[in-house]
């Protein structure tokens, strides 16, 4: 995280590859930053991800009784307090939707990438893996409404048309990641991975109604909370004139920002926290980082906890 | 409000720079577009109320700490209409009496006394006058001289000159000190003239204020320093001595009179009595409110003046708690009559007249009647006076007592008549005779004269010449000698010529030059002699209303005895005559402090023949002064017939107040209906003061932010 290309372990080993995002933006293409993200992430894992490894999810339903009792997932009785049945459907071919919020929002960034960025980074490195998997994998670019849609396949080509339009992607207009997920809750069917990387700034509130929705479908959904440094501290030292970046929106504030330090400090982690319990009662898998954070360590520490839960 | 330095308000241009600052802090503040605009607004809703009221709370303390300096440095005031001593803007010439009587050494408790306040506030108008006003300085006792008698603008003089100020015990005289006022600041062209009177405001020593001064004179302020609560006061007001037959010949009773100026009864007052500084006596006396109880202490003392001094208990005002006098014990009022022409008739007696004249009512004399045989017999040092009456022939034993006794201090008086041996008189008695007797004379009538007064007897007679009242001996007679005027002299001895002396004078003459009365000085004592019979034989004065205060006065002249308190009494300020003996070469006077003052008497070239006297005027401290003599033989001796006694005016012990319709500040004609006089207040001390606490509280507020944001 400090721009190196090798970061430290817990151990205190060095790990090759966990670039920083500003040193992964230099690298030529998205598909040479996803396969280094990958890389990266997997290395840390000291598994080879092109060996046999895969995403693979689990679907839980509440238990009844008829159940085998042996699939009772006992750690989710720690989360939830609720008794849930395991099923594993190795077999069977996982779609993924990876839903990438381009609002304007998204475009802030003041030192290193902006958050639309990063996310492009995590999706690009999720949609290569699932592609090395031969899972078929999908992306959604939206605002408030869908600017751009691929579906998911496992054609040839179709990897790198996904990474293009990543790559492409800009920041513009209002967020609706809520109507996004009515979107995709349309299409998917049972027991596919839907992906959400969004900042959660200025979201809607049916957003959390939308995300219980799609997971009571049976879908596994996982939200990636990405926010800007500046968005987790606010530490600008001058008298600033804060503007609102999204279209319409006429907000201003000039104010010196060291008076708001602490409380701005307090409102961001209390919004983490919200989002992170809305999550947790939604059972979708709740993922947050800065753009200050390698990439790879984010994905690892991803795959790392789905392994967990595979186990 | 006005300004000293008006142009230094340009400097409140800088009050608008903390909101420049504030503005061009905003317009150069840095446009970022931010995304997590509501987690913003959030928390500015949680700080924004605190926040903007330090900013408020900072932008006006900066704001007004740029704007009190500038103020202060113009140095703003303001005119007030107050009695307070401050200062009008413009210069003037003022002068400041001081009330410095008697009433102003009382106590106020913490605040000292109404003379320290005085002083304070009359400083304080030094002070704060406008630097080229002119001031004097007048004190309102009587008598009292001016510390400033010009109007001065040297302030250092001033100040000094008040410094050196002190109180008195005279009676305040405003009508004097305020002539006095008004003529120093008639030379002023000043259009401010103002008399700043700084008083207790007891009402005595107003009584001769005219309002037409007041309404045409300068404008007066009445600063009133009594602290403002009516205070109550017990006086001892009068003190005298007198006989007391009761107590035998050495008895005395010394009387007080006390004054109670109290709403409330005083009841067990204690009173005590002092002879020579040591407490003899003690009492209690009841005093009704508002009004007066005498006290009488009988006590038995022996010969000579003693110092008496009565004390109350003390209240606010200690001064008036005592009085003193001075007290003659019985041996100056003792007389020996010596009769040289005894009768059978009692009113045909040669001393007859003498004993009446003597032993008169109300007379405090111890009068013995003795033959001149019997003279050798008596102790003469027991007796003030001897009146040797017709006396034939002296002989030699009794001619050597009289010489020791009148070399010794007695009083002699001698009166002569048909049996009068005037060759053996000059021969044995020369040395006590003021001049040697001659021949008898007998008045002749001028052809056709008819006899003027009452026609008792029709011989031809002398009457007196007019009498000359500088002689004590004549004090108390009416300016043409009635009473002696009418007096005839039938016969009378001639005295043969003697050059002049010091210590001899003629009191009385006839109308014909001849001497009537010789007074002279014998050594210590003291020689009166009368050229003419004390019965009818030769005169009829005895018959005449003079004869009785000739007489009585002639016995207390003699034996140094004052007729009463009046003339061993002065009232504080007052002067005081000492007459020097025939061998006092100059004369010591003691205060009650222990202070003393020798004294010479002064040449008299038109009056050689006047006995020498000097004139104290030092009296400002009341109680006894004692006197000592320095005589021609360099011996220094006390003169306890020449102390004396001052004492306070009786007027200060009263605490009533002027009546407000009474003063002169409002009074007057301007000062009835017309405000008081504009005083400036000064404000740039407040304004100074505010900065200081601007500054402080901005640095307070700075710290206390920053500390947050450390923490934060």
């Amino acid at each position: 995280m400090d721009g190196h290309p090798e970061t430290k372990t817990k151990a205190g080993a060095p790990r090759p590859l966990a670039l920083n995002p500003e040193d992964i933006a230099r690298l030529g293409s998205m598909s040479v930053r996803a396969r280094v993200i990958v890389e990266g992430a997997w290395a840390g894992m000291h598994q080879n991800p092109h060996a046999g490894a895969s995403i693979e999810f689990s679907e839980h339903k509440e238990y009844a009784p008829g159940d085998d009792i042996r699939r009772i997932d006992w750690k989710a009785i720690g989360h939830v307090d609720r008794y849930y049945i395991k099923r594993f459907e190795d077999e069977t071919e996982m779609r993924t939707f990876l839903l990438v919020d381009s609002s304007a929002s998204m475009g802030y960034g003041r030192k290193g990438v902006t958050k639309l960025t990063y996310a492009s980074y995590l999706a690009a490195a999720l949609a290569y893996l699932l592609a090395q998997q031969g899972d078929p994998a999908g992306l959604m670019l939206f605002d408030e409404k869908t600017r751009q849609y691929l579906p998911p396949r496992t054609r040839g080509g179709h990897i790198r048309d996904l990474l293009v339009a990543l790559e492409a992607a800009y920041p513009a207009g209002r967020t609706e990641p809520g109507r996004a997920l009515a979107e995709i809750g349309e299409i998917a069917d049972r027991r596919s991975l839907v992906v959400l990387f969004t900042d959660l700034l200025d979201a809607p509130a049916d957003l959390a109604d939308r995300l219980r929705q799609i997971r009571s479908r049976g879908n596994d959904v996982v939200l990636f909370h990405v926010l800007d440094p500046d968005e987790v501290e606010l530490p600008f030292d001058d008298v600033t004139d804060f503007e609102g970046v999204e279209p319409e929106d006429a907000r201003r504030l000039l104010v010196d920002p060291r008076d708001l330090a602490a409380s701005f400090a307090r409102e961001s982690a209390a919004l983490r926290e919200r989002w992170r319990q809305i999550c947790l009662e939604a059972r979708v898998e709740y993922r947050f980082s800065t753009t200050a954070e390698p990439p790879a360590e984010v994905l690892r520490a991803f795959l790392f906890a789905r392994q967990r839960t595979r186990r | 409000m006005h300004f000293l330095a008006p142009a230094l308000l340009l400097g409140l241009i800088a009050a608008v720079l903390p909101w420049i600052i504030h503005r061009i802090g905003r317009r150069r503040a840095r446009p970022i577009r931010f995304a997590a605009m509501e987690l913003l607004l959030r928390a500015e809703r949680e700080v924004s109320a605190r926040r903007r009221l330090r900013d408020v709370a900072l932008l006006l303390a900066r704001t007004g700490l740029a704007m009190a300096l500038p103020l202060a440095f113009a140095r703003p005031f303001t005119e007030v209409r107050s009695d307070l001593p401050a200062v009008t803007t413009h210069s003037q010439s003022a002068v400041v009496v001081i009330d410095d009587s008697a009433s102003m050494r009382r106590s106020l408790g913490r605040e000292g006394t109404p003379f320290d306040v005085a002083k304070t506030r009359a400083r304080e108008i030094v002070e704060h006058l406008s630097p080229d006003s002119e001031i004097a300085l007048v004190l309102a006792s009587e008598g009292s001289a001016a510390p400033i008698a010009e109007l001065s603008g040297d302030r250092g003089r001033v100040a000094a000159a008040l410094e050196a100020v002190t109180v008195s015990a005279r009676r305040a005289d405003f009508a004097a000190a305020l002539r006095r006022a008004t003529q120093m600041l008639s030379s002023s062209t000043r259009g401010d003239r103002l008399i700043y009177v700084i008083t207790d405001l007891q009402a005595a020593g107003w009584e001769g204020v005219a309002p037409a001064l007041l309404a045409a004179g300068p404008e007066v302020v009445v600063l009133d320093v009594s602290g403002g609560e009516p205070w109550t006061n017990r006086a001892v007001v009068g003190l005298g001595a007198e006989p007391a037959p009761e107590e035998g010949a050495q008895g005395i009773a010394v009387v007080a009179e006390i004054a109670n100026f109290a709403a409330e009864p005083a009841r067990g007052l204690g009173i005590t009595l002092r002879l020579d500084g040591v407490e003899v006596a003690r009492g209690f006396v009841d005093v009704p409110a508002g009004g007066r109880a005498r006290k009488r202490f009988v006590h038995t003392v022996s010969g000579g003046a003693r110092q008496a001094e009565v004390v109350i208990d003390h209240d606010g005002f200690v001064l008036d708690d005592r009085r003193a006098c001075r007290v003659e014990a019985s041996r100056g009022l003792r007389v020996l009559l010596v009769d040289g022409d005894p009768r059978t008739v009692r009113t045909e007696d040669e001393v007859f007249f003498l004993e009446a004249a003597l032993r008169a009512g109300g007379s405090n004399f111890s009068v013995t009647t003795v033959l001149p045989d019997e003279l050798a017999n008596r102790e003469l040092a027991a007796f003030g006076a001897v009146f040797m009456a017709n006396v034939a022939r002296p002989n030699a034993t009794v001619a050597a007592a009289i010489t020791r006794y009148v070399e010794g201090g007695g009083g002699l008086f001698i009166s002569v008549g048909d049996r009068v041996d005037v060759d053996t008189w000059n021969q044995t008695l020369k040395a006590v005779l003021p001049q040697p007797l001659g021949l008898k004379r007998s008045a002749a009538a001028p052809p056709g004269a008819r006899p003027e007064g009452e026609t008792v007897d029709l011989r031809p007679a002398e009457r007196l010449a007019p009498i000359d009242r500088r002689h004590p001996l004549l004090a108390a007679f009416p300016a043409r000698g009635e009473g002696l005027a009418s007096a005839r002299f039938f016969q009378f001895l001639l005295l043969a010529p003697v050059p002049e002396a010091p210590g001899r004078r003629i009191v009385l003459r006839y109308e014909n030059g001849a001497p009537a009365l010789v007074d002279a000085e014998i050594g210590r004592g003291r020689v009166l002699l009368l050229t003419t019979s004390v019965d009818r034989e030769w005169t009829d004065l005895p018959i005449r209303p003079g004869f009785l205060p000739l007489v009585q006065e002639a016995a207390r002249y003699l034996a140094a005895a004052p007729s009463g308190d009046a003339t061993a009494t002065v009232t504080v300020g007052g002067k005081r005559e000492i007459v020097l003996s025939a061998d006092d070469r100059r004369v010591e006077v003691v205060k009650p402090s222990g202070e003393s003052r020798w004294l010479s008497p002064a040449a008299h070239p038109g009056e050689p023949r006047a006995r020498p006297a000097v004139l104290f005027d030092d009296t400002d401290e009341p109680g006894l002064y004692r006197v000592r003599a320095a005589r021609a033989d360099g011996t220094v001796d006390e003169r306890p017939d020449a102390a004396f006694a001052v004492t306070l005016d009786t007027s200060e012990s009263d605490p009533a107040r002027l009546a407000d319709d009474k003063r002169p500040d409002r009074a007057s004609a301007r000062g009835a209906g017309g405000p008081p006089p504009r005083r400036r207040l000064e404000l740039w001390h407040a304004l100074g003061a505010v900065a200081i606490a601007l500054v402080l509280f901005e640095s307070l507020l700075t710290l206390r932010f920053r500390r947050g944001r450390v923490k934060l």
